[in-house]
């Protein structure tokens, strides 16, 4: 049984036949090729599958492909614009908060989710505010760092806040 | 020690851009237009005689290609490193609960798991044993039966001296028993990979593994192929930390694209199957006694080291022996008596986790320094300064540091470090129904493999025809950020920015077999490789570029940026002219290096010990909540000796990186399993660290020249990890004044001792 | 395959359940979806509520505050009208999983999921909550201790829809405390956890109190004879100690892989202890 879903995608209009049971974050790697849109855990506990649906962090795994209809989706692969990094991106490649990478995506897009809603937080909020992604390499010293210089960055004029 | 410019050593990582892109492909990344999904059947129960395994009905399921079982294997149908006996797929006995008894392909991943649950199977229950001295038992079940010692898979026994005698001698003797928990590394990226039959009939693997040389090896004994006809390639790993040391799903894969005709097939293990079939960090029960004169010196060491290795050999046996090897720690002991065993049981597989067995020992000595520290009255880092192994000393082993050796003053930095110094202050000004203590973890950590196992790595460096510099890689980046480093190293020899250059990330088709992605020897052995070869395709670019500028001797000239230049004169010629004038043959150096073994040592232990290491002390400032038990670490020190540091951002990724993984080893990991069976199975009841349990952390290098290094640096992945349960637990000690001998610290575990009532399960 | 259908009215909900009496109801998917995915969506169809106008948001009348069931838990926390009105339900809230997870999961959800480590459900018991449910027949309320009847256990009826958490806005409590004790500070279910309301005198001297326990016993456990303990007296060691014998007495916890039933019945009532001295100049 497949139905026709339409959401826009980031930025892009996408229509198409899908069974409405299927997970989100399949039908965004599998189906739509965009694979920066991880699996960490498959029942929500991680944040590796992070998206933004209607500007709000949400976890793709435990999302069906129904829920998708009429939303505004961004992906990591929509984050950032023109080819231009994100301020988030900028400060996360700059502070060194990337290891092994496969959390990446998903601390991306919560953070820039957090810092829309919270964009002059303290490394408390900082650190409440993203812990729901689970990183196992880098202790999060450095994803903190980064998500503080990237508030700093964005309060400071810089693109795509 | 080979001094860089240090030009391009430093700077962000080379990966980060394809990564925080999300462009970065991983193993388990890969899909094409047309492929099939593989899975396992797992047994589910913990020891059993299979009998029969019935496949038609999954067979007939229409989403269904192959059901496979052993019957299909045409090779030995046996993985091992140093013990070939476990299984593909299961042929007669089911060891563990995470045994593969059948294998699933399917045209999707809906198909798998329907036609999953209509594999059935018929076994013949086995009494199991789950406990390793239990197992040790001449009544315990075999599970192995043509293992010659029971159920022991092997001892080291290391006497030193005269450990009875200095026993008697001794003022003070503390005596403990520790158990420390089973971790599970709990990666973001679950084990996956890819492969195909290709044209030339050659079986591709694409795997996120730590060892895809050692997996060559591995699947084409067990599938029965000529090795030559099996490749093996490593993308970069969404995190591994030694739980992908080996074969995960690589033989289950291959033997799925053997029986497609063609057609890729996929694997991915989700979470509770990475949980169920993956390994962990092996659970230890250890019996230390060390004994002191009053003058604080040890004077004698005796330890018992029981480790769990699950149902089959692995890398275990050499876990627990590094771990044996380390007993001591970091300290000069004249007078050692350690036995280390490592005992098969039905519980889930035992393997490699940063550490290598050396956290568990390191946590059983430091927590007995605590105690003998307290004994004797003496300050917890005074006792430690007095027996701290330096240059020249002899270790537990009876090994001579001949290398660098900065423990004293890694232990120095503490005794000057705020923190100490303000140590009665701000536990007198705890708050409400809150405690406070610090608390000293030490360690020392071996780099490279044992004496017996030559740790040797191949670099290829290359010009290509455009003139930029390619580096074969032949050790996969797990996360540590090697490869960027290799970059990164060739980039100083050859002086060219490592942002114009290019890494191929291991296969066996391209690179030369290097050892594995393990063992604290990423940078060290391969970085060393790479420095020679660099070195070599600097004098060919150089001599070529002599030629081509009509100057004479490579004196004269000198590398920069895209060109070569003749020396105190602007006229250049660029690296893609200067590659057209060299043989392509010549355009790619190789470079060996093989790091310092002593064959003395293979006298003293298994495999021989080593004779390299790095050091490191650590600090906790802990707050124990009496009410609800649980422990807050507020503050942590890090100190580390692991030579020179090449890049700032890089080598503290490593420290606060295993600082948390060693908090939550400490404080909440702990794989639970009853009989046999996996009581954890996803991430809501396997409990790591979020960003709100860790704290911000201090790390600071003592820099200590490695002189065999490349650019004098040592092995930073591991040291770490072994300091922060000791560290947290001796803190728990100075805040509470009781012990808790069991681990991790759960806050019921710390409400317990708390109320007296001693130490619940 | 199985069917997920995300009406947008009650109308289409209803239209929907007659057509598939079966059908499972959730708004965010935290804990209907976390289980292993293929499996439960072979036991659909269901039916998606996060769009579903008339459940969405936080309403007030005269005397009542209306919270739509499938107000997402951190609407729940950005509404004024809660931090103003009900601080200890918004405080609960903030300490449910991590920011996703608040961003799916609803209100409605956690009351529905009558899970004994439901965070949110020991305020709504201490504020008399009632729950409104309707169905294609009609309507009816009743207070929120009535509708869970036990672990994962509700009132809620085939046909029927959880529409909305209704709470008094007169309290008239002028001090409140969560505390909620997890294997971690985020991203955890609660091993224990204790709400507690109050209205006190500038001296610290308790009018009344209401005390709540999560993860403690079948439902949230609540106590007459706790509550009264705390009448007229300051929140001092002895009044704490015998609340905590009474929770100690009271509660009925069980063993899981998180906890044993040892230590969820001594934390609880050590969680009491930590009122001391509270209660002062509010």
């Amino acid at each position: 049984m497949k139905r026709k879903i339409s959401f826009l995608l980031n930025g892009s209009p996408v229509a198409m036949e899908v069974d409405p049971s299927r997970r989100a974050v399949d039908v965004l790697r599998e189906d739509l090729g965009l694979t920066g849109t991880k699996e960490g855990c498959g029942s929500g506990e991680c944040g590796a599958c992070s998206i933004l649906v209607d500007d709000v962090v949400k976890l793709s795994c435990i999302m069906t492909a129904a829920q998708l209809e009429g939303r505004k989706i961004v992906t990591i692969e929509g984050v950032g614009q023109d080819g231009e990094l994100h301020p988030v991106q900028r400060s996360f490649v700059e502070r060194g908060a990337i290891q092994c990478g496969f959390c990446t995506p998903g601390m991306v897009i919560a953070a820039v989710g957090f810092l829309k809603e919270n964009p002059d937080p303290t490394r408390e909020e900082i650190r409440a505010g993203m812990s729901g992604n689970i990183c196992r390499c880098t202790g999060y010293e450095k994803i903190i760092d980064a998500v503080e210089d990237a508030a700093a960055k964005i309060r400071g004029g810089g693109s795509g806040g | 020690m080979r001094k860089g410019a240090g030009h391009f050593l430093d700077g962000p990582r080379l990966d980060a851009f394809s990564k925080v892109t999300g462009q970065e492909r991983y193993a388990a990344d890969e899909y094409s237009e047309e492929f099939f999904w593989a899975g396992a059947k797992r047994a589910l129960v913990p020891h059993a005689r299979l009998l029969a395994v019935h496949t038609s009905r999954a067979a007939a399921h229409p989403g269904v290609v192959r059901v496979l079982t052993s019957r299909d294997i045409g090779g030995s149908n046996r993985l091992g490193i140093v013990r070939n006996h476990q299984p593909v797929l299961v042929d007669e006995v089911i060891r563990h609960a995470g045994d593969p008894v059948a294998l699933v392909v399917a045209r999707s991943r809906e198909a798998l798991s329907e036609a999953l649950e209509l594999v059935t199977f018929d076994h013949e229950p086995l009494p199991g044993v789950f406990d390793p001295e239990e197992a040790l038992k001449d009544s315990a079940p075999r599970i192995h039966e043509d293992n010659g010692e029971g159920n022991l898979m092997r001892a080291v026994r290391v006497r030193r001296g005269d450990p009875d005698g200095a026993f008697r001698d001794c003022d003070v003797v503390a005596e403990g028993v520790f158990e420390t928990s089973r971790q599970e590394h709990a990666y973001l990226e679950t084990e996956a990979g890819w492969a195909r039959v290709d044209e030339g009939g050659v079986l591709v693997v694409v795997a996120s593994t730590q060892t895809p040389y050692r997996d060559r090896k591995e699947i084409a004994a067990a599938l029965g192929l000529d090795m030559n006809s099996v490749r093996v390639i490593a993308p970069y790993l969404g995190g591994a930390f030694g739980g992908k040391d080996g074969i995960t799903v690589q033989c289950l894969l291959g033997l799925a694209a053997l029986n497609t005709g063609g057609v890729p097939v996929k694997m991915w293990w989700d979470r509770r199957e990475s949980f169920l079939a993956g390994m962990k960090r092996l659970p230890a029960r250890m019996h230390y006694r060390l004994g002191a004169k009053k003058d604080g010196t040890f004077q004698a060491l005796s330890c018992r080291l029981y480790y769990d290795s699950g149902p089959y050999a692995g890398l275990t046996g050499e876990i627990m022996a590094m771990g044996a090897e380390h007993a001591g720690s970091a300290y000069r002991i004249p007078n050692v008596n350690i036995e280390g065993y490592c005992v098969y049981t039905n519980n889930a597989l035992g393997g490699p986790f940063r550490g290598f067995g050396v956290p568990q020992s390191t946590a059983g000595m430091e927590l007995i320094v605590g105690m003998a520290a307290e004994k004797l009255g003496m300050d917890p880092l005074e006792v430690r300064r007095i027996n701290a192994l330096k240059a020249g000393d002899r270790n537990c082993m009876g090994v001579e540091l001949k290398y660098s050796a900065g423990f004293y003053d890694c232990v120095d930095r503490l005794v000057e470090h705020p923190l100490w110094k303000g140590r009665e202050a701000w536990k007198a000004s705890a708050p409400p129904w809150k405690k406070r203590g610090l608390g000293v973890g030490c360690m020392a950590h071996a780099i490279g493999y044992p004496a017996l196992i030559p740790d040797d790595a191949n670099a290829r460096v290359e010009l290509t025809e455009n003139g930029t510099v390619r580096v074969y890689s032949s050790v996969p980046d797990m996360g540590q950020g090697n490869a960027g480093t290799y970059l990164r190293i060739a980039g100083e020899v050859l002086n060219q920015d490592p942002a114009t250059m290019e890494v191929v990330q291991p296969d066996t088709d391209h690179g030369l077999p290097s050892g594995t992605s393990s063992a604290s020897r990423t940078t060290y052995t391969f970085g060393n490789a790479v420095i020679e070869a660099a070195g070599g395709l600097k004098g060919a670019i150089l001599r070529a570029g002599a030629r081509s500028l009509g100057v004479e001797g490579i004196d004269s000239v000198e590398l920069i940026p895209g060109a070569v230049r003749a020396r105190g004169s602007a006229r250049q010629v660029a690296l893609r002219d200067v590659a057209a004038l060299i043989d392509a043959g010549d355009r790619s150096c190789k470079g060996y290096f093989r790091t310092p073994y002593d064959e003395s040592t293979l006298s003293i232990m298994y495999l021989g010990a080593h004779v390299l290491f790095s050091f490191g002390a650590h600090l906790a400032r802990i707050e124990v909540d009496t009410l609800t038990g649980r422990i807050d670490v507020v503050d942590y020190v890090a100190v580390t000796d692991a030579g020179r540091v090449l890049n700032r951002s890089v080598y503290d990724q490593q420290v606060q990186g295993s600082i948390a993984q060693g908090i939550g080893w400490a404080l909440m990991e702990d794989y639970v399993m009853k009989d046999g069976r996996h009581e954890t199975g996803d991430m809501a009841t396997y409990i790591v660290p979020t960003s709100l349990d860790v704290p911000d952390m201090v790390s600071a290098a003592v820099e200590s020249d490695e002189t065999t290094g490349p650019f004098g640096m040592k092995g930073i992945g591991e040291v770490v990890i072994s300091g922060c349960l000791p560290a947290i637990a001796n803190a728990f000690h100075d805040a509470c004044g009781v012990r808790i001998t069991r681990f991790p610290l759960t806050p019921e575990r710390v409400l317990s001792v708390l109320a007296g009532q001693g130490e619940k399960a | 395959m199985v069917d997920v259908r995300v009406p947008s009215s009650l109308d289409e909900v209803f239209r929907l359940l007659r057509e598939e009496p079966s059908a499972r109801l959730f708004a965010g998917g935290t804990d209907v979806m976390v289980r292993s995915f293929p499996d439960t969506l072979r036991r659909g169809p269901f039916l998606c509520l996060e769009r579903v106008e008339e459940l969405r948001g936080v309403n007030e009348s005269a005397t009542e505050v209306r919270i739509g069931a499938a107000t997402r838990l951190s609407e729940l926390i950005a509404s004024p009208l809660v931090a103003d009105r009900f601080p200890l339900l918004r405080e609960a809230a903030r300490h449910i999983g991590a920011p996703a997870v608040r961003n799916m999961g609803t209100l409605g959800g956690n009351v529905c999921t009558a899970s004994p480590a439901g965070d949110t459900l020991p305020p709504l018991y201490i504020l008399d909550a009632d729950v409104e449910l309707r169905s294609l027949t009609g309507q009816r309320r009743m207070p929120i201790s009535a509708f869970i009847t036990g672990p994962g256990l509700t009132q809620l009826e085939e046909g029927e829809v959880l529409c909305a958490v209704v709470i008094g806005k007169a309290q008239g409590f002028n001090f409140h405390h969560f505390e909620k004790v997890g294997q971690r500070k985020a991203m955890a279910i609660s091993i224990a956890s204790l709400a507690f309301a109050a209205r006190t005198g500038g001296d610290g001297t308790v009018v009344k109190a209401r005390c709540a326990f999560g993860s403690v016993a079948p439902t949230v456990f609540t106590s007459r004879v706790l509550d009264d303990t705390f009448s007229g007296k300051t929140l001092d060691r002895d009044v704490l100690e015998r609340a905590a014998a009474i929770i100690r007495e009271g509660v009925d916890p069980i063993s899981d892989i998180r906890a044993s039933m040892e230590y969820r019945r001594q934390v609880a009532a050590n969680l009491i202890m930590r009122l001391e001295g509270a209660g002062k100049d509010r």
